[in-house]
């Protein structure tokens, strides 16, 4: 439908104009307010479809914040290659942005829905838990009692499931 | 190593690494730990913090968590003894040791490479020359040498002979010399390492590691004035350097609120206040009774004699002097009239010099925020002591707890506090009167003795190391103050006190004569080592406090013997 719509916006101008101008020459001044009567339609149309496919753009772009770099195959399969294209290169912009904050590692900033207090929280281990790897590698002992501060993001599951408890002091 | 400057060796170094904090158990460490972990927290250093109780511990921390971090941070723990042979650690591993013991262990200082010690040169530490002790072994070429000629047959005899004596001389000669440095190298280290004592309090190296980076708070500040005044609490240094390390922290106090005396811009009532106090030196007295004070302090209560009836007697007459009424007295503090509380500290200063104490004041600081909460360092110190030395829970909670109690937030923490150190105040008062009552202390030649029975009442109050200590000194006052025996006023003191019932241990504390002019250092933990090797008694050194151990009950005996031949 995509491709139907850029194909019908291009194709209606050149009869206008050539209309119009043979109608200039012509002399046949009659038919020049049927002319513009029919660009202002067809400028209308084009203005409605340029619309439509704007707000297209727009949910392919609040798709990556939802679902992340891969999306479900039964949303791709009603995008177009070109929209598919644009996504693309959207996902390389964003990851180049993101890796550009926060020193070496980058920032994921499509973890939180809204931006966080602070980075990294300091957490009490409430039961023992063994070790826990973190995403640089390392390996954390969590034994009960012990205090760390760790990276956010890590450490909610682990709130949630009752482990660790953040400290606010 | 020393380091020569904190924030480039130490801070600068963790700073985009992960650290582990291994922190022992006392009031000054966790003050310092808070520090740290702000500094951390602004510069977003990963960290995992440990609490230890003594070596055991720090071993075990240390295995737990080497393969994880390359860094570890030692608070109050670490220094006296020599830390690479006890913890076997990889060649890329580095400790940074923060501790106030000392001697520092001599291979820790010279250590270049894994040791590195925050502590400031100028806090006289007396470490013996490089030369004096260590000495690379050049002698034994020599000694092959010789061993090769006499074996070699080939040469003219003539010759050899006389080649061979002029050797044979040289290595006498050498041996001679190698024993005497050895035989002076024992001297140096022994006078070196006899004496065990505390510097500058670890708080107040990271506070001015703070300043230096001006990240420094009105908290820390307030975190590093309760280290300091733990350490006078416990009595681990000397009255002169309690009151020049006031004096660096009266700068940083004046710094602070030299920024916010604007007329127009006053700060909200809730906004932090830490001010310079000369106040008086009883106990708590703001959060309890003013009578209740006066008799839990170990100075008054020594003073007085409370323990007598004619210490009782005394004090009425005291209270009497300064014309406050027994009613008023026995009130909590807040609700006393405050026509008497106005004028309380000149009134008390007074009268207590006519009574014989001239030293009721002291020179500390005190935190205001809100319109309830004044507090005094010492409050604090002890509100936070008796948290970390409760008896119900285990060691690791109680850290955490009294981690949390030091924090403003943590109000209620705080007063729990409070009311457990009152307890612990009054059962020290109590066993040390109905030790001089029951004449439970004996002398034993070289040095006093003082052994709780397991009954006692609140025996597993004082089965903690600060407990212990606070319990010793207030008891060496108090017989000191009570006896007529010249000689035994300058004696040291052995305290026994029952630690698990079940396994039949004791743990067995030793501190120095009591002296106005004493100067805080212990021998007992070497005469400790050397007693219990003599005599092969089962005693346990585990406290980073050489001069506390654990010793079975049935080794007691022969264990004060050997002491007693020791000390003599």
């Amino acid at each position: 439908m995509h491709r139907v719509h850029t194909d019908r916006l291009c194709v209606p101008f050149h009869p206008i104009k050539c209309g119009g101008n043979e109608a200039k020459c012509e002399g046949k001044s009659e038919l020049i307010p049927t002319i513009k009567f029919r660009h202002c339609c067809l400028l209308r149309n084009q203005r409605c479809v340029a619309a439509y496919l704007y707000d297209r753009l727009l949910r392919i772009r609040a798709l990556r914040w939802e679902y992340g770099s891969v999306l479900p195959a039964n949303i791709r399969f009603h995008m177009c290659a070109e929209e598919l294209e644009w996504f693309n290169q959207y996902k390389k912009s964003l990851a180049t942005f993101m890796r550009s904050l926060g020193g070496d590692e980058g920032l994921d900033i499509t973890q939180d829905m809204k931006p966080p207090k602070s980075l990294y929280i300091e957490v009490r281990c409430l039961k023992d838990h063994g070790e826990f790897e973190i995403d640089d590698g390392t390996v954390i002992l969590l034994k009960k009692n012990s205090q760390h501060f760790l990276p956010r993001w890590k450490c909610e599951q682990l709130i949630r499931q009752g482990v660790l408890e953040h400290v606010i002091s | 190593m020393f380091v020569t400057c904190i924030r480039k060796e130490f801070y600068d170094v963790v700073v985009n690494q992960r650290v582990a904090l291994l922190v022992a158990l006392d009031i000054d460490a966790l003050c310092a730990c808070k520090i740290l972990q702000a500094l951390f927290h602004c510069d977003q250093v990963q960290y995992t913090l440990v609490p230890v109780a003594g070596w055991q511990d720090l071993g075990t921390a240390f295995l737990e968590h080497k393969g994880q971090y390359r860094y570890f941070v030692l608070i109050n723990c670490g220094a006296n003894v020599e830390l690479l042979e006890t913890l076997q650690p990889e060649e890329d591993t580095t400790f940074f040791v923060l501790d106030t013991h000392r001697p520092v262990d001599v291979v820790n200082v010279y250590n270049d490479t894994q040791i590195k010690l925050l502590i400031k040169q100028d806090d006289d530490l007396g470490v013996p020359s490089y030369d004096d002790i260590f000495r690379d072994d050049e002698d034994d070429e020599d000694g092959g040498d010789s061993g090769n000629e006499s074996d070699d047959g080939s040469e003219p005899s003539g010759k050899r002979r006389r080649f061979d004596e002029g050797a044979m001389e040289r290595r006498i000669e050498r041996q001679r010399a190698k024993r005497e440095w050895e035989a002076r190298r024992r001297e140096i280290l022994f006078d070196y390492e006899q004496y065990e004592y505390h510097g500058t309090s670890a708080a107040m190296v990271i506070f001015e590691l703070a300043w230096v980076m001006t990240k420094d708070t009105k908290d820390m500040l307030w975190w590093a004035v309760i280290g300091l005044t733990d350490q006078w609490v416990h009595d681990k240094i000397t009255h002169m350097k309690y009151v020049t390390d006031i004096a660096t922290l009266q700068r940083h106090v004046s710094r602070h609120n030299h920024r916010n005396e604007d007329e127009e811009n006053s700060l909200s009532i809730d906004c932090m206040r830490i001010s310079f106090e000369y106040d008086l030196r009883l106990s708590l007295y703001q959060h309890w009774s003013l009578y209740e004070s006066i008799c839990n302090t170990s100075y008054t209560s020594c003073s007085f004699k409370l323990w007598s009836i004619n210490g009782q007697k005394r004090l009425q007459e005291f209270l009497a002097d300064m014309g406050l009424p027994l009613k008023q007295v026995k009130q909590k503090f807040n609700s006393m009239d405050v026509s008497i509380k106005e004028n309380l500290r000149e009134v008390i200063e007074e009268s207590s010099s006519k009574f014989g104490m001239k030293d009721i004041r002291i020179q500390t600081f005190g935190v205001h925020f809100g319109f309830k909460n004044r507090f005094l360092a010492a409050d604090v110190v002890h509100a936070a002591t008796a948290v970390l030395e409760g008896v119900e829970k285990g060691e690791a909670d109680n850290f955490i707890r009294a981690l949390d109690c030091l924090s403003r937030s943590n109000l209620d923490r705080l007063h729990l506090g409070l009311d457990l150190a009152k307890k612990k105040l009054k059962a020290v008062q109590q066993t040390v009167a109905s030790c001089i009552c029951t004449n439970l202390i004996l002398s034993q030649g070289p040095f006093l003795y003082c052994h709780l029975m397991e009954g006692t009442p609140d025996v597993k109050l004082f089965s903690k190391p600060l407990a212990l200590t606070l319990l010793s000194k207030y008891l060496l006052k108090a017989f000191i103050c009570s006896t007529r025996n010249k000689r035994c006023k300058i004696l040291p003191l052995i305290m026994a006190v029952p630690l698990d019932v079940e396994k039949g241990t004791l743990m067995v504390l030793g501190i120095p004569p009591e002296s106005d002019t004493s100067d805080k250092k212990n021998f007992f933990g070497r005469a400790f080592e050397k007693a219990a090797e003599s005599t092969s008694s089962r005693a346990l050194h585990d406290h980073f406090d050489t001069s506390i151990i654990e010793l079975k009950t049935e080794d007691r005996g022969k264990f004060l013997d050997a002491l007693i031949t020791l000390l003599s």
